[in-house]
């Protein structure tokens, strides 16, 4: 989509987008340092400002994840269900093309080669072939499961007997995780709160090597203004970004085969 | 007994308990404890047993007796207070019993009035009465039970015996359970093969009673040793009638089959502990001896389900927490589900031997590096 005056800057997030990604942000940082300070002790400080900032900021990262990051990805694109859905394939999931685009960028790391373009610009179309850097697309199914597993095993660390609608949920859980825990010495109470504690290292984890090793480049700081503030980008800045016109007969056939 | 527990007592005074729902029973006997609840109810129960005297038969396996200790330290009724009140025959406690086990060339001898392993024979033949197991039963070595035998016969074959004619069974203390300290991980422990009445840690097709294809239901008092009340309140409830069995029990028990009101599947010990308010203020103990949160010394206080801290040990005096860390033997799978008893459950070894800590600060700090490296060569333009 091109910005009004100026056929180079295009739109690369949307407002939805950009909103999204700060109160996804700005949850995860709560819960990880809230978490952490119940578990450490920390003294900066107490258990029940904590707690209280720990339970404030979880349906802000649920709501985000479960529901608008879905409605963005449905509200991205034109056209019926297929389109949506072939446009979720190439801007998220991990393809054939990322991995090759991947074996690139792990052999630059290594001093062999360039570092090849991510960001696929189609002029023909006026829209993003695919955007998200190669390695992010791994990071956002791993992190779409950490969510889904810390958001269950909290529940029970909220409370042994949350229910919803009468149906005894952490009891469920707690149930279902003592099928597992004994394969880890541990009673299921015990598994469920280690689990807990290992997707905040995760969330840790995902947060160096998010910011650490995909932005920490001057010629990526363009896409800090971008998903934080304007959610414009700039074409003429060609660092990462390829530019391709397929003729419109093609592109359909290019999606299908990405 | 305090100002609030007496004006309670008063107000219950007047309640028909006999005619209480099974439910609210249940209710008030775990809030009230053992010493109030016989004592406020001693008249009703005395008349509802007048006539109906509870035998019960108590099997010693594989344990140190500490169960049968921690009921004999009951202060408030005693033993004898409660058995007196709830009219029960304690019909064979291998340890409180006078009798023993004569043979004379190969052959029992004597009569019940003297032989205890008579006096087993006839109880179990006359049937009618509550089966207490205290105690692993060893069903090694391959499968005769012979580590454990009592006369000539195996234990695990008395276990059957007692428990095919018994009107209800309970298992109690950790050992009983669920193998407790007997089938904790050890060079022996294949060999041994300890066994709970109805489970294996935590697995209910593993117990005696289902090596034995006996189908009956067990109530499981867990702890190392389990709480005198828990023991008491769970028999009078049983002999009063109040627990049906087996229509109340799924509703009365948890998964791991232990009386949801002494082993709140809603709560856990650290809930109430005495030391709550220092974990609160992130003060914890990194050594033995001080007063703050035991949990970075491996108390299991926050994942085990008990009232200790509510109905306190020792005549109501304290709880293990003011001493030392929790270790959670009210938890199925006990001890091997506790250790290593002073680290913390998070600070186990989960892949290699290493913590999710450690392995945390490893993936974090080989990013870190990559991170550097990476940034450094971008810079660069490389």
């Amino acid at each position: 989509m091109k910005a009004n005056g100026n056929p180079t800057i295009v739109e690369r997030y949307s407002l939805l987008d950009r909103v999204v990604h700060i109160v996804h942000a700005a949850a995860m940082l709560a819960l990880i340092i809230t978490g952490l300070k119940m578990y450490f002790g920390w003294n900066f400080m107490s258990f029940h400002t904590a707690r209280a900032l720990h339970m404030f900021a979880v349906p802000f990262l649920l709501v985000v994840n479960w529901f608008l990051i879905p409605v963005s990805i449905v509200l991205a694109t034109g056209g019926g269900i297929k389109e949506k859905f072939l446009h979720f394939l190439d801007h998220y999931v991990f393809g054939p093309r990322d991995a090759s685009r991947m074996a690139g960028i792990i052999g630059n790391f290594f001093g062999k080669g360039k570092y090849p373009a991510f960001t696929i610009y189609d002029e023909a179309s006026g829209h993003y072939k695919t955007k998200l850097h190669p390695l992010m697309k791994i990071l956002i199914v791993l992190e779409g499961l950490a969510i889904v597993i810390i958001a269950i095993t909290g529940i029970v660390l909220y409370s042994l007997n949350w229910s919803l609608f009468g149906l005894p949920i952490a009891s469920w859980i707690l149930s279902a995780g003592g099928l597992i825990a004994p394969s880890f010495g541990m009673s299921s109470l015990a598994f469920l709160r280690t689990l807990h504690l290992l997707m905040t290292y995760w969330f840790v984890f995902e947060l160096v090597v998010h910011v650490g090793i995909l932005e920490l480049d001057p010629n990526v700081w363009k896409y800090y203004k971008a998903i934080f503030w304007s959610g414009k980008e700039d074409l003429k800045d060609t660092h990462y970004v390829k530019i391709v016109k397929t003729p419109s007969n093609l592109a359909d056939k290019g999606r299908r085969n990405h | 007994m305090s100002t609030g527990i007496k004006n309670l007592v008063q107000t219950l005074d007047s309640v028909d308990f006999l005619k209480m729902d099974r439910r609210t029973f249940m209710k008030a006997v775990g809030f009230l404890g053992a010493s109030t609840f016989l004592s406020s109810f001693q008249t009703e129960i005395v008349n509802a047993l007048e006539f109906a005297e509870t035998k019960i038969v108590w099997l010693h396996g594989s344990e140190c007796t500490g169960c049968s200790e921690s009921l004999l330290n009951a202060a408030n009724p005693d033993i004898l207070q409660a058995l007196t009140k709830l009219n029960v025959n304690l019909a064979y406690h291998e340890t409180l019993l006078a009798q023993q086990g004569i043979w004379v060339d190969n052959k029992l001898a004597n009569t019940s009035e003297l032989n205890s392993e008579i006096l087993l024979d006839d109880l179990i033949k006359e049937g009618n009465y509550i089966l207490v197991v205290e105690g692993a039963i060893p069903n090694g070595p391959n499968g005769s039970g012979r580590y454990l035998v009592l006369g000539n016969k195996p234990f695990k074959d008395i276990v059957g015996e007692a428990a095919k004619n018994a009107n209800a069974i309970l298992a109690v203390g950790a050992c009983a359970c669920w193998g407790g300290i007997t089938s904790a991980k050890s060079a022996v422990v294949q060999e041994t093969d300890y066994r709970g009445t109805a489970f294996l840690k935590t697995d209910a097709s593993k117990g005696i009673l289902s090596e034995l294809n006996i189908d009956k239901p067990v109530i499981n008092i867990a702890g190392c040793p389990p709480h005198p009340d828990w023991i008491l309140l769970t028999l009078g409830a049983v002999i009063l009638g109040k627990i049906r069995i087996p229509d109340d029990l799924p509703d009365i028990l948890d998964q791991y089959h232990r009386p949801k009101v002494f082993y709140p599947p809603d709560h856990v010990v650290h809930d109430n502990c005495p030391r709550r308010g220092y974990y609160d203020q992130g003060l914890f103990e990194d050594q033995a001896g001080g007063p703050y949160c035991l949990w970075k010394l491996g108390c299991k206080a926050p994942y085990a389900h008990g009232d200790c801290a509510i109905r306190k040990w020792n005549n109501s005096l304290s709880v293990c927490t003011q001493a030392g860390p929790c270790s959670a033997c009210v938890e199925p799978g006990w001890p091997d589900s506790s250790r290593p008893l002073y680290v913390e459950s998070e600070g186990k070894g989960v892949l290699l031997g290493e913590n999710v800590g450690t392995i945390a600060k490893v993936a974090v700090g080989a990013a870190a590096v990559a991170a550097g490296v990476h940034a450094v060569r971008r810079m660069k333009g490389e």
